[in-house]
């Protein structure tokens, strides 16, 4: 009940503030829109802001220099010029002064009356913004000040606007709300004469925006040496209006939060309609502004937990809501009843930095839409230092830990996990959350935890490599043993010595899998060896064993390391000499371009320094090089440049295309014969309108994986994201080891399975931390499974019966046969040539092995009328038979 | 805008006479020969358009759509008038009353059948400016000017236009007429429609559209005219075909109906559509309204990015409809690449389009061009942008307005149809198809028509709407019908001026 009479005095004191919407309406402007790029992280150490410059750097493709923005979440004292105190209470206003004569106004009208200003300051900058290239609009001034509303302030403002029921620190809140927003509306939005607006008002936490992209922020304000425990950036790419201003890029404000948005919701003027119910005004007109407006609505106002402001924005829906216990159900029931205006509908994806006073604490969030219609991965990796990550693409993810290692090698360039969010689902809301606290004096942890507080960690037990540290020589007894073992590479076949290899690795200490490492680099000087140490290297990547208390992700940048180095032996395609092997390309190199010579078996192309699309991308290297003769491509050094594997035109049979480190999206779309693996985690568009051949990913798949495929032949080790094999029809036929967040094989029209079309195999599995493959929990957790499906079918492992027909429309599900199962064993043995997943582990249930009609079931095509055109349909049987 | 060089040298497709398929032709006018003719054969003698053909016991009345109809009584061929036994009678023909629609009346559909048969407008009192919808094209007319202008020989008027004004290393491609015709996939159409437009294009040295149902193996002598459809089902599309073209257009939405993807039902699906789009045969083809990898403008840009990167050579068409934010929609598609931008209003579609969604969600295209036109010059790139606007263009005077409004060029479809003969009984998804073998797949249907017919009655048409075009453009004193784009001042609409505020001549 006192929540409930707070909610209302804050909602009445904001009644003034409806005056905003008659000024803002005069000006006429309507709501902007557009797509970005954004990204974000949160260290349990503070790091500087340079390193948010990698991953915005990566995403220029997403934006359009029009806008960009930066936030900071949990400060240093001293670099702000004041004590910790101060810095944990105070609100840190910063104001942006697009004309530097608004200064004294702004000041006498919004500061000196009503603030103790504990300290105050113009931000550095460069001198002249022309020096920072591709900056073409001076951005504002930035003053800041740390302020507390004077006590006599406070008194005056509470009885004036009925606030008696709040605590103290909640009318303070609300006056720096209210005193920003008046600020806004009087300085910049509703004259529409643009002269200053506040950046941000938060506790422990500053926003700096321009017209540029966000990495010019940091260059500009000269944030290099600017440490913070959170950090999120943005890209813009707004479509309207030919003068930009700084106002319109995220991020936006709440209160002590910041919220970059990638997305574009379609109902904004139905959220505007609730915001206005409670007297919350739009001054900047885009869709980010309101969704923060409904975050601080639902977090100060109403006083919500984390948890049902999720569920406000992202309501549990189907399936899922049937899945939650049933004291969530009723709770979730009445928040969706309350707030259903206020939630955004359409493709979003929020990340939030904030400062939580109360709990003392720095947090980042992100939350992803329900139908998951915008790219998120999230990232966690622990160790001597703790991170976390959320980005729109893997790849900045990998950038920024690429640049963070840099600089402190207590950061590894792998993170121990990368996961995406269920939208609406019962199995992590959709939204992660990582929280910075200070656990002891002077010591700061990272959790991470989903919207229900389930933490999300990594192994304990596994211990990673401080590569600060050399690793300790072994006895030569030791690397005599390892020689002789890597010999045998040149005698045996590299997959004969993975599996004797294999069982090994768990009893191997750093130093020994590092001695043998460098005996493999030491093997691959030899021509003849290079193919199979970088095979075997590769197998190290690609597949799961057991590690013992080694951590994964640090063996994986010790082999990561190690192939690198290799491929960066290899002689330069205009070097002179024979080879037997290959030659390596590069961006500088990239016009001495040529056909294969006599010997030469391999380009390895390394990707780093091209652009990710146009005239001059990898993707159009790689296709040049094959009508040019190449056959085979190891394309290395990838940070996210796209479309690799297009453009190759039909019939590219006898072509394979090994791809390492973070490859971009669209990859093997519309490949026509050709192969290509992927060594690690894919991104998203994989596949588009694939035609035919082959695509083995080592990893997870993102974003409608296949979308509109035609055939080829599909093994991915790991997860789908949303909407994979969407339109496919003909005759593709996929193995997806572990699952898909929804909506797999919609419209799925690949003809009849038995008689050529197409299939999917679905098995629902993964690996524990040692390697061993293990179930997931459901096979399937989407509420939709092959809608309206015309074609081909799904063969899904579960032994435990969990498919269930409400999760299909146009789908039903028959027995598994033995016809079924001839159908699918010859892609299994190569799924389990690839992967190393046995067809024995696939049907060992629960410990015991079964016959695989009580493993597998089978979703096939019903004649929906819907799709027939009717009764008509008994016309044309004459077709039957004739294809 | 500068002549484009060369262009002068493009020699216009001959016409030629295609008399309908069918025995009684529909026209405006029913003549009948009653049992008094005495088969003296004056009439057959009298009569310049050759309604009347010999017979056995009385003269045939075999092409009554070729009657003046009740004008001609001031001739002094006038058969009625003439018949020593008073035997001819010409009286409206009732059946014509009932054909076609508002949008597409029946003078208008006998005008359009009368230019693709005979290559030349109409000489019988048939409109063929406008239709009868009351709003839009129909009320909106030329304000020609009275005095003489500036006159330039006809010969010397460019209506040809650039479809890559980007400036970008990619080819420009300049087509000899302001329009190209747009998609109508393989299943939707039987294979010689498809053809026929596709011929009928390459005779005008401009493009047609495959539309979203693959691309069969008899376009591919047509290549260079072909615009190859990316739409939201991604049937047909295959890095092959995309490398074929040079214009690879993306259909995001059809004005007819936005918010819908395309739909072929299931009937249509005979086995030769569903082994060009690779689906089960026998079941209807629901192409998802939105692409599943676009849901914003960066989505987009990478979309187009990667259409870029598989051929390097083509222009970019985007094809959209014309929701509220349509001005905003183009700028996101030129930032995005897009070397054009097509408008698709609300009035388009075949009969397949369901009629809740043809009429009432889009914004039609007069009110679409001129707020995408103003919005692009006044973000300065209205000169870097191919306007083409679609969605119920029904004569060669809605081409002229469109470009008036703010459009480069138009995109045609219906038109082409109504060329063939078709009667808009708004029966194109039912069953397998069309009446008259237009927009059918089923094989008995699709031999109705024969592709040299169907070719030369669509480039027949476009003869005389060039040459309309021209006329208007003389009466405007313009050379190039590039100075029309945009040009508000030389039209008006009827509702919202008053005739003697005209300076000018309204063209009524």
């Amino acid at each position: 009940m006192k929540e409930k009479n707070q909610a209302d005095a804050i909602i009445n004191a904001r009644y003034h503030l409806r005056e905003a919407e008659r000024l803002v309406k005069q000006t006429g402007i309507e709501a902007e829109e557009g797509g970005c790029g954004v990204t974000g992280f949160a260290c349990n150490i503070p790091v500087s802001g340079r390193h948010i410059f990698e991953p915005s750097v990566q995403m220029h493709n997403r934006g359009n220099g029009k806008g960009g923005g930066l936030a900071a979440v949990g400060l240093i004292p001293a670099k702000l010029g004041v004590d910790q105190e101060t810095l944990d209470t105070a609100f840190l206003l910063q104001v942006a002064l697009l004309d530097e004569t608004v200064l004294l106004e702004m000041e006498t009208r919004f500061i000196r009356p009503f603030f103790l200003v504990a300290h105050e300051a113009f931000i550095e900058t460069v001198d002249d913004y022309r020096d920072i290239s591709g900056l073409e609009v001076k951005p504002p001034a930035v003053k800041r000040y740390f302020v507390r509303v004077k006590p006599e302030v406070l008194v005056h403002f509470r009885k004036e606007r009925g606030l008696e029921a709040l605590p103290d620190y909640k009318v303070e809140e609300e006056f720096i709300y209210q005193n920003t927003y008046q600020l806004n509306l009087a300085l910049y939005s509703a004259l529409g004469e643009k002269r200053a607006f506040v950046l941000s008002h938060g506790r422990n936490m500053m926003i700096l925006k321009i017209v540029g992209y966000a990495e010019q922020v940091a260059q500009y304000y000269k944030l290099d040496n600017f440490d913070a425990h959170i950090w999120i950036a943005h890209q813009r790419y707004p479509t309207k209006g030919r003068v930009w201003h700084p106002g319109g890029a995220h991020p936006f404000i709440g209160l002590d939060e910041a919220l970059v948005h990638n997305g574009d919701f379609a109902n904004y003027y139905s959220v505007s309609e609730y915001l206005k119910q409670r007297n919350v005004y739009p001054l900047f007109l885009t869709d980010t502004e309101v969704s923060v407006q409904v975050f601080d609505l639902l977090n100060r106002v109403y006083g919500y937990p984390l948890e049902y402001i999720i569920e406000a924005l992202a309501p549990t829906g189907e399936m899922d809501f049937d899945h939650l216990p049933e004291e969530k159900q009723r709770i979730y029931r009445q928040i969706q009843a309350a707030h259903i205006h206020g939630s955004p509908d359409g493709p979003w994806f929020f990340i939030i930095a904030r400062t939580d006073v109360q709990k003392k604490q720095y947090q980042l969030i992100g939350i992803t839409d329900t139908a998951m219609l915008r790219p998120q991965v999230f990232a966690l990796q622990k160790g001597d230092v703790e991170i976390g990550l959320i980005c729109s693409e893997k790849q900045a993810i990998d950038a920024t830990l690429a640049s963070l290692a840099k600089e402190d090698p207590r950061f590894g360039t792998i993170a121990d996990q990368y996961w995406n969010a269920r939208g609406g689902s019962y199995t992590d809301g959709g939204a992660f959350i990582f929280t910075v606290k200070e656990s002891e004096p002077g010591k700061m942890d990272l959790t991470c935890t989903d919207k229900f507080g389930r933490v999300i960690d990594v192994p304990s037990e596994q211990e990673h490599l401080d590569f600060r540290v050399a690793l300790p020589p072994m006895p030569t007894g030791h690397v005599d043993h390892l020689r002789s073992i890597v010999r045998d590479l040149s005698k045996r076949n590299v997959e004969g010595l993975f599996s004797s290899l294999k069982e090994s690795f768990a009893k191997w200490d750093y130093a020994r899998f590092n001695t043998f490492l460098d005996l493999l680099t030491a093997l691959a000087e030899e021509d003849d060896l290079k193919g199979p140490v970088i095979g075997l290297l590769a197998r190290l990547l690609d597949r799961r064993y057991s590690l013992g208390n080694k951590r994964r992700r640090s063996i994986l940048q010790m082999v990561s390391n190690t192939l690198n180095a290799i491929f960066l032996t290899i002689p330069m395609i205009n070097d002179t000499g024979v080879i037997m092997y290959g030659r390596r390309i590069d961006w500088e190199s990239r016009h001495a371009l040529r056909g294969p010579l006599e010997n030469e078996k391999v380009l390895i192309a390394d990707a780093g320094g091209f652009p990710p699309e146009g005239d001059d991308s990898f993707a159009q290297l790689i296709s040049n090089a094959y009508r040019l003769g190449w056959k085979r491509f190891t394309c290395f050094g990838h940070r996210g440049q796209r479309f690799l594997g297009c453009s190759f035109g039909s019939d590219s049979q006898g072509v394979r295309i090994d791809a390492y480190d973070s490859t971009g999206d669209y990859l093997a779309s519309g490949i026509d014969g050709l192969e290509i693996y992927v060594h690690g985690n894919a991104q998203d568009q994989l596949g588009q309108i694939l035609k035919s051949g082959k695509l083995v990913v080592y990893g997870d798949v993102g974003q409608t994986f296949m979308y509109g495929a035609k055939g080829g032949e599909v093994y991915v080790l790991g997860n789908a994201a949303g909407r994979p094999l969407i339109n496919a029809v003909g005759k593709p036929r996929v193995v997806i080891n572990g699952t898909a967040l929804d909506f797999l094989a919609e419209s799925f029209m690949a003809g009849d399975p038995y008689n050529g079309g197409g299939f999917v195999i679905l098995n629902g599995l993964t690996f524990d931390q040692n390697g061993a493959v293990v179930p997931l929990e459901i096979p399937y957790p989407g509420s939709n499974l092959f809608s309206l499906a015309s074609g081909g079918a799904l063969f899904v492992r579960d032994p435990h019966k969990t498919i269930v027909p409400e999760q299909l429309n146009g789908g039903e599900i028959f027995p598994f046969t033995e016809i079924d199962w001839e159908l699918i064993t010859p892609y299994l043995k190569e799924n389990e040539r690839l992967f190393g997943i046995t067809i024995d582990d696939i049907l060992t249930v629960d410990g015991i092995k079964r016959n695989p009609e009580e493993v597998y079931r089978t979703i096939g095509a019903v004649k929906l009328s819907v799709l027939s055109g009717g009764n008509a349909l008994a016309m044309n049987e004459e077709w039957t038979g004739e294809e | 805008m500068a002549h484009t060089p060369g262009i002068e040298l493009f020699k216009l497709p001959k016409k030629r006479p295609v008399p309908g398929r069918f025995r009684n032709a529909l026209g405006k006018y029913r003549v009948t020969v009653s049992n008094a003719c005495t088969n003296c054969g004056l009439c057959l003698e009298l009569c310049p358009y050759g309604v009347y053909k010999g017979g056995v016991k009385r003269p045939r009345v075999a092409q009554d759509h070729h009657c003046l109809g009740f004008s001609c009584s001031k001739n002094t061929f006038y058969c009625v008038n003439r018949c020593p036994e008073k035997a001819i009678q010409i009286k409206l023909n009732p059946s014509f009353e009932i054909l076609g629609d508002r949008r597409w009346p029946p003078e208008l559909l006998a005008s359009t059948w009368h230019m693709a048969e005979t290559g030349e407008l109409p000489y019988q009192d048939l409109n063929y400016k406008t239709g009868n919808s009351g709003g839009g094209f129909d009320k909106i007319r030329f304000i020609f000017p009275k005095k003489k202008v500036h006159s330039v020989p006809e010969s010397k008027i460019s209506t040809a236009i650039e479809l890559n004004r980007s400036g970008d290393s990619r080819p420009r491609i300049t087509i000899p007429v302001p329009f190209y015709f747009g998609g109508m996939s393989f299943g939707s159409v039987s294979i010689v429609t498809m053809l026929s437009r596709v011929r009928a294009a390459a005779a005008l040295k401009t493009f047609c559209c495959t539309g979203e149902g693959g691309y069969p193996e008899e376009l591919i002598p047509y290549d260079n005219h072909i615009i190859t459809q990316v739409a939201t089902g991604l049937f047909g599309v295959k890095e092959e075909t995309i490398k074929r073209v040079r214009i690879v257009e993306f259909k995001y939405a059809q004005g007819a109906k936005p918010g819908l993807g395309g739909h072929l039902l299931g009937d249509k699906v005979t086995p030769r559509v569903a082994k060009m789009r690779e689906a089960v045969t026998g079941s209807a083809l629901f192409s998802p309204f939105p692409f599943h990898s676009v849901y914003s403008v960066e989505d987009h840009k990478k979309h187009v990015d990667w259409i870029k990167e598989i051929n390097t050579r083509a222009l970019v068409s985007v094809k959209v409809s014309t929701p509220t934010d349509v001005d905003m929609v183009t700028v996101g598609s030129y930032f995005a690449g897009a070397h054009i931008v097509q408008l698709d209003g609300s009035y388009g579609g075949t009969g397949a389009a369901p009629d809740i969604a043809k009429k009432n969600i889009a914004m039609p295209i007069e009110y679409a061009l001129p707020k995408v036109h103003k919005f692009l010059c006044q973000e300065g790139i209205r000169d870097k942008i191919t306007i083409i606007a679609s969605g119920g263009i029904r004569s060669a005077y809605d081409m002229a307005k469109a470009l008036a409004m703010g459009a480069d060029g138009v995109c045609l479809g219906t038109a082409d149809l109504v060329a063939l003969e078709c009667i808009r009984c708004h029966h194109c998804e039912s069953g397998r198809g069309c009446a008259r073998g237009i927009a059918t797949t089923d094989e008995e249907l699709t031999n109705l028509m024969n592709l040299e017919w169907a070719t030369q009655r669509i480039i027949n048409m476009y003869l005389v709407w060039r040459r309309q075009l021209v006329s208007i453009l003389k009466r405007l004193g313009m050379s190039s019908v590039t100075e029309l784009t945009g040009r508000f001042d030389v039209i008006a609409h009827l509702d919202y001026i008053k005739q003697e505020d005209v300076e000018g001549e309204l063209d009524l």
